[in-house]
C-alpha cells in the first residue's frame, strides 16, 4: 500500500466515524423528543442557578509547566528521525543528542531551582 | 492471511475486546462479573433523553464526541494484531500513536467548553494539565523503542523484540509508558477530567444520551487501544509459543487491560498539581535516563 493510499484510508475512517455518529443521532431522534420542563437545561452546579456563562478568564495555574512543555515538545520533533538512524551513526549520534539533551535538562533543573515546578 | 480475512479478524477482536473491557470496568467498580451489564448500560444511555444545556457552544458540542471516537479508531487501525495483520502499516506508526492520542485532550477540552457549565469547564482545563504532565514521558518512552527497532513501523518494533521483550530490555520506559497510558485514558488514579467525587462527573457532567454514550464507548475503546499499544511496544506483540499470533495479542491485551483497572481499584485519585509535579520532577529525568541507557546498551 502506498503512503498516499494509507492516509486516504485514515481520512476515510474519520468520515466513516462521522457517518456512524450521525446515524446514531438520527436513530436517537426518531426514538422521541425531549420533554420541555422548566430548569432542565441548566448545567449541573449543585443547585445554584448561576446565570453567567462558564467561559470566564480563568487563571491556569500550571502555565509554568506549559512553557516548559513547549520547549521539550519542540525538541521531541528532532528525536524521532535521530532515533531511526541512531544505530547507523553510532557513538557520534549519542554525543550529539547527549549535548542537546543536557542543555534542555539544565533548563529543567534551572526551572526547578527557581521554584517553577509547582502550582503558581 | 489474506487482507480481507485479517481485516475481519481485527474487527472481530476489536469489538470483542471492547466488550471484555466493558465487563472488566464494571467488575473493577462493582466487584462482580456481569456479562449482561455492558449491554444494559448501553441500552440505558441509548434510551436516555437528550438534554442540551442552554447557551451551549453548538460547534464544539457536536464535534467533540466525533473527534474523541475518531482518533481512537485511527490509532487502533495502525496497531498490528498479528504477523502481517494490520489494517494500515504506517511508516510513522510510533509517532502517529502519540500525535493521534493528543486529540483525546483536545476533544475533552472541547466537550468541557461546549456545555457552558462550571464543572465541565474545570474538567476541561484539568484535561489540558494532564496532557502537559504525561506527554513528555510517553514520547520519550516511544523514542527509546524506536531506537532499538531502527524504524517507526510498529511491525518492525515488534520484530525487534524477537530475542528479548522490551519490558526487560527497557523496564524504566515500560513503567513510564504504562503509567502514562493510564493518564491518557484518564482511568481512576488519573481520572481528573471526569472526577466523580469532586466534579460531579466533570466533562461528562452535563452530557446525556448519545453524546455520553459515545464518550463512554470511546473510553472503553481507548483502554483497549492503549492495552494493545503496551503489548505491541513492550510485551512482544503477537509473539508466543504454540498458539497463533492473534490469540497471543488478545490474551496479552486483556491481561494489560485488567491490570489497568486493578491499579485504579486500589489507588486514590491523585491531585492535579501533584501529577504535574511528579511527572516533571521524576518522570522526565527518568525518561531521559531511559533513552541514555538504551543508547549505551545498543552501542555495546
Amino acid at each position: 500500500m502506498t503512503p498516499i493510499l494509507q492516509y486516504l484510508l485514515l481520512f476515510g475512517m474519520l468520515i466513516a466515524t462521522a457517518g456512524f455518529v450521525w446515524m446514531l443521532y438520527l436513530i436517537k431522534q426518531s426514538l422521541g423528543k425531549t420533554l420541555e420542563e422548566p430548569g432542565k437545561d441548566i448545567p449541573a452546579e449543585s443547585g445554584n442557578l448561576v446565570p453567567k456563562p462558564a467561559w470566564l478568564r480563568y487563571h491556569v495555574r500550571y502555565y509554568g509547566y506549559a512553557l516548559l512543555f513547549l520547549a521539550f515538545d519542540m525538541e521531541m520533533a528532532y528525536m524521532y528521525p535521530w532515533a531511526v538512524v541512531y544505530q547507523e551513526v553510532g557513538l557520534l549520534a549519542l554525543l550529539d543528542m547527549g549535548v542537546f539533551l543536557m542543555i534542555l535538562f539544565l533548563g529543567l533543573v534551572y526551572t526547578w531551582t527557581q521554584l517553577g515546578l509547582k502550582r503558581q | 492471511m489474506t487482507p480481507f480475512l485479517s481485516g475481519f479478524m481485527i474487527t472481530l477482536l476489536f469489538v470483542g475486546g471492547v466488550y471484555f473491557v466493558a465487563v472488566l470496568e464494571r467488575c473493577s467498580m462493582t466487584g462482580n462479573v456481569s456479562w449482561s451489564g455492558p449491554a444494559r448500560s448501553f441500552l440505558l444511555l441509548f434510551a436516555q433523553e437528550e438534554i442540551k444545556t442552554r447557551k451551549h457552544d453548538k460547534v464544539f458540542f457536536e464535534t467533540a464526541p466525533v473527534l474523541f471516537i475518531g482518533v481512537i479508531l485511527l490509532t487502533i487501525s495502525i496497531l498490528p494484531f498479528g504477523r502481517g495483520s494490520v489494517i494500515i502499516d504506517l511508516g510513522t506508526g510510533a509517532l502517529f500513536i502519540n500525535a493521534a492520542l493528543v486529540y483525546i485532550m483536545v476533544s475533552l477540552l472541547m466537550a468541557g467548553w461546549a456545555v457552558n457549565g462550571v464543572y465541565a469547564m474545570v474538567g476541561g482545563w484539568r484535561a489540558l494539565a494532564q496532557l502537559i504532565a504525561y506527554s513528555m514521558p510517553v514520547v520519550m518512552a516511544l523514542t527509546a523503542t524506536v531506537m532499538r527497532a531502527e524504524s517507526m513501523f510498529l511491525t518492525d518494533i515488534v520484530e525487534s523484540q524477537q530475542s528479548l521483550w522490551n519490558i526487560l530490555y527497557q523496564p524504566v520506559g515500560f513503567i513510564l509508558f504504562y503509567i502514562s497510558a493510564l493518564a491518557i485514558a484518564f482511568l481512576p488514579p488519573f481520572d481528573l477530567p471526569v472526577a466523580e467525587g469532586e466534579l460531579a462527573g466533570g466533562v461528562w457532567a452535563d452530557l446525556t444520551g448519545a453524546r455520553k454514550l459515545l464518550f463512554r464507548l470511546g473510553r472503553l475503546a481507548l483502554v483497549l487501544t492503549l492495552s494493545v499499544a503496551v503489548v505491541v511496544l513492550y510485551l512482544g506483540g503477537w509473539m508466543g509459543p504454540w498458539l497463533p499470533g492473534f490469540v497471543w495479542t488478545f490474551l496479552k491485551t486483556l491481561l494489560v487491560a485488567a491490570s489497568f483497572f486493578a491499579v485504579g481499584h486500589f489507588m486514590p485519585r491523585i491531585r492535579h498539581d501533584h501529577l504535574l509535579e511528579y511527572n516533571w520532577k521524576y518522570g522526565v529525568p527518568l525518561a531521559l535516563y531511559n533513552i541514555f541507557q538504551v543508547g549505551v546498551v545498543l552501542l555495546l
